[in-house]
């Protein structure tokens, strides 16, 4: 059984025909990226996993847990990170991860909510001030400890390095390698090739609704940019 | 613990850090509190104001001198109109109301003395009372606390994270309408403290003072619940506010005043003056200061006949006091014929206006309010009928006097003979024969029975908006 299965997956929204037939799994322990351009059905692929949006056919499953079916039992398995971190902003990132982690009935201790922003490199004078005061950035790693807190097996990031400084793009990248290693199935959806080349096992490519290529990383390597890129821009001058 | 319980709670954290609705709900509690305690220290005073001066009129017409009984039936009395103790609460429409008669022989006066028309015009509207703030003001602030409660979650992308981390749509719609009720159940403290509390030492029925607590709670939950549905069903927030307010305005300020209009023009009811010059012109009426008017013909024939004699002068009795109270039976007859047309009529304008309570609850928590606290029109005709049947019995009683006490002989030429003018006035002790006025509100378990329709329907508005918000609850989207 793998973490993520798609199959013969078509949506529609409203008239428009955005995922049209696409099979797609994802192992645990495996981080796959989703690469696509605007309009190209990433966002849509991911909200279909998470049950905001129901197939015309095909079957969505996560741990074996028909989405269509239980969505709410298929979340939670799943911790999902948006592409605007979504928290609430009347709140501190201490009060945001205890509401939201509560919800999930995975209450944490205070020095594990303070080991995950240590992960993510939130510097502690910040944690005990609202939300409405952070950076974008700050924002996405308070998130991304929220993502970390959650300890789901499955770990959906839509474009999770947006507004991440270098620095801690590079730190997030390894905090994922770690949490595959550990079993976690990753699967993010981006238009940042080269992130998704630096962290990805494996990056399939969306376009139009169609998967339209992929490309798995041999063993200890990096996926070769220059022929992800090569197919990309083929694919948008199709 | 529950993800309801958890987003209950959050909701609450969400308002103490907010400034609109902190300060929505702080002022709206000061309003309620201040409403309390205005309106319960003025209705206490008006009900000793009230009841002082229907003693004092009591003792001014017990302190006439001797008299002749027909002036006393001119002389007259008043009943006044004290405030019921859950006026307190709703005066409904007591302020708009007489508040005192003037009762005298052969006419049926209107009620007096309205306090909005002792007001100047801008203050005229009627008062802050807990029920106005209840009805009107309240809803408002569970719109403000409450547009929202979900269109806010999506539009800054928190339902989504919510969703994601496994709060069911229906929890999460249970929660944020559970936060509401919550304000709802404040909303009524004052009113229940103070009904509980504040007016049984005014001698008001529990059973009442329970009823009006939770007919307002009804009400108020069906706006709970509908500022939760509106919010989950509209995309954004300035949309859900624009739409409530919208309903508001509605359900509060339009189709209150349009019931109105429709009941005046479906139902219209003709003036007190019309029915006056109605009566006027009543040509079967015989005039009962004229023991010669041929109205009282048969009467005095079937005198004459029962006591042997050939002359009225001759009877053991006052002819003169005999047709003063023939003519006042026949006159209140008529004159009853006349009231209770105008009552049934004014009833019809209130039917019409509780058929549109379905569409809106503003108009049936109105009406089971004032039933409930004996202010509405039900307790006005109440009083009417209580101070006509206070009327009848004095000049009743006088006009006896008149017959029974009074010398034929002497009442004749009483113009023209200052001895016999004397000989018709009767001693003052006489004046006893008043009997004492104390307005009293219907029996709780009549009112509660008289509130029962506008409760019924209240519930169904609040099962209906239930029903809504566990059917949207299903289909809740980021």
């Amino acid at each position: 059984m793998q973490a993520i299965d798609i199959d013969k997956l078509i949506v529609r929204r409203g008239q428009r025909l955005v995922l049209s037939g696409i099979d797609l799994h994802v192992a645990r322990g495996e981080v796959f990226a989703l690469l696509g351009g605007n309009g190209a059905g990433k966002s849509t692929t991911l909200l279909t996993l998470l049950g905001f949006l129901q197939p015309e056919s095909g079957e969505v499953r996560v741990l074996g847990d028909a989405v269509a079916v239980n969505p709410e039992k298929a979340r939670q398995h799943i911790a999902y990170l948006p592409e605007s971190a979504s928290l609430y902003n009347h709140l501190n990132a201490y009060e945001n991860l205890r509401y939201f982690l509560a919800l999930s009935g995975r209450a944490q201790a205070q020095s594990a909510l303070d080991q995950a922003l240590d992960r993510v490199a939130l510097q502690p004078e910040a944690r005990s001030q609202k939300l409405e005061n952070y950076s974008k950035g700050m924002r996405q790693k308070t998130a991304i400890a929220l993502a970390l807190l959650r300890e789901a097996p499955v770990l959906l990031l839509d474009e999770p390095t947006s507004g991440l400084d270098p620095l801690a793009i590079g730190e997030f990248n390894h905090l994922l390698k770690e949490l595959a290693a550990n079993g976690c199935a990753v699967m993010m959806v981006t238009h940042d090739l080269f992130g998704a080349c630096q962290v990805a096992d494996r990056i399939a490519l969306l376009s139009d609704g169609n998967l339209q290529g992929e490309f798995q990383a041999k063993s200890g390597e990096r996926i070769d940019l220059d022929q992800v890129l090569q197919r990309f821009n083929g694919m948008v001058a199709a | 613990m529950n993800n309801s319980v958890l987003v209950f709670r959050e909701e609450w954290r969400f308002w103490s850090r907010s400034r609109l609705a902190g300060g929505a709900f702080a002022i709206m509690t000061l309003v309620l509190l201040g409403s309390v305690i205005h309106t319960w220290s003025y209705s206490t005073s008006e009900s000793e104001r009230r009841a002082n001066l229907q003693e004092q009129a009591e003792t001014a017409f017990l302190s006439q001198p001797a008299r002749h009984p027909h002036r006393m039936v001119h002389y007259g009395h008043y009943a006044f109109r004290t405030p019921v103790p859950l006026s307190a609460l709703d005066p409904g429409i007591d302020p708009f109301s007489g508040t005192v008669l003037f009762l005298e022989g052969h006419r049926q006066n209107s009620a007096m003395f309205a306090e909005a028309s002792e007001l100047s015009s801008l203050t005229r509207f009627g008062s802050l009372s807990p029920a106005f703030a209840l009805q009107v003001l309240a809803p408002l602030l569970l719109v403000i606390m409450g547009f929202s409660g979900i269109s806010r979650e999506r539009e800054n992308s928190t339902l989504i994270q919510l969703q994601a981390s496994g709060v069911g749509s229906s929890s999460l719609l249970a929660g944020k309408a559970l936060a509401l009720l919550s304000v709802v159940g404040l909303l009524l403290l004052p009113l229940a403290v103070a009904g509980l509390l504040l007016v049984p030492s005014i001698s008001a029925s529990p059973a009442a003072v329970l009823m009006l607590v939770l007919v307002h709670g009804v009400y108020l939950m069906a706006w709970a619940l509908g500022t939760t549905a509106v919010s989950a069903l509209v995309r954004t927030s300035a949309a859900s506010l624009a739409v409530l307010l919208l309903v508001w305005t509605l359900w509060v300020i339009v189709l209150p005043k349009f019931a109105s209009s429709l009941a005046r023009g479906i139902e219209p009811i003709p003036g007190k003056i019309a029915s006056d010059l109605y009566l006027l012109t009543d040509e079967e009426l015989a005039d009962g200061h004229n023991a010669a008017d041929p109205g009282f013909a048969v009467l005095t024939a079937q005198l004459l006949d029962t006591y042997d004699v050939d002359d009225v002068a001759d009877l053991p009795m006052n002819i003169r006091g005999i047709v003063s109270s023939a003519g006042e039976a026949a006159a209140t007859e008529k004159l009853n014929e006349y009231a209770q047309q105008r009552l049934s009529d004014e009833l019809n304008q209130a039917h019409v206006v509780d058929r549109l309570a379905l569409l809106s609850p503003l108009l049936a928590i109105r009406r089971a309010s004032m039933a409930l606290a004996g202010t509405d029109l039900e307790h006005q005709h109440r009083f009417l009928r209580e101070a006509e049947e206070l009327r009848f019995s004095f000049v009743q009683g006088l006009n006896t006097l008149h017959a029974e006490e009074l010398a034929y002989s002497d009442d004749i030429k009483r113009s023209a003979d200052a001895t016999a003018e004397q000989r018709t006035r009767v001693d003052a002790s006489n004046w006893r024969l008043l009997p004492e006025f104390h307005f009293s509100v219907a029996p709780a378990g009549d009112r509660i029975i008289s509130a029962l329709p506008m409760t019924a329907l209240l519930i169904a508005w609040t099962l209906t908006l239930l029903g809504l918000c566990a059917l949207i609850g299903k289909r809740v989207r980021p």
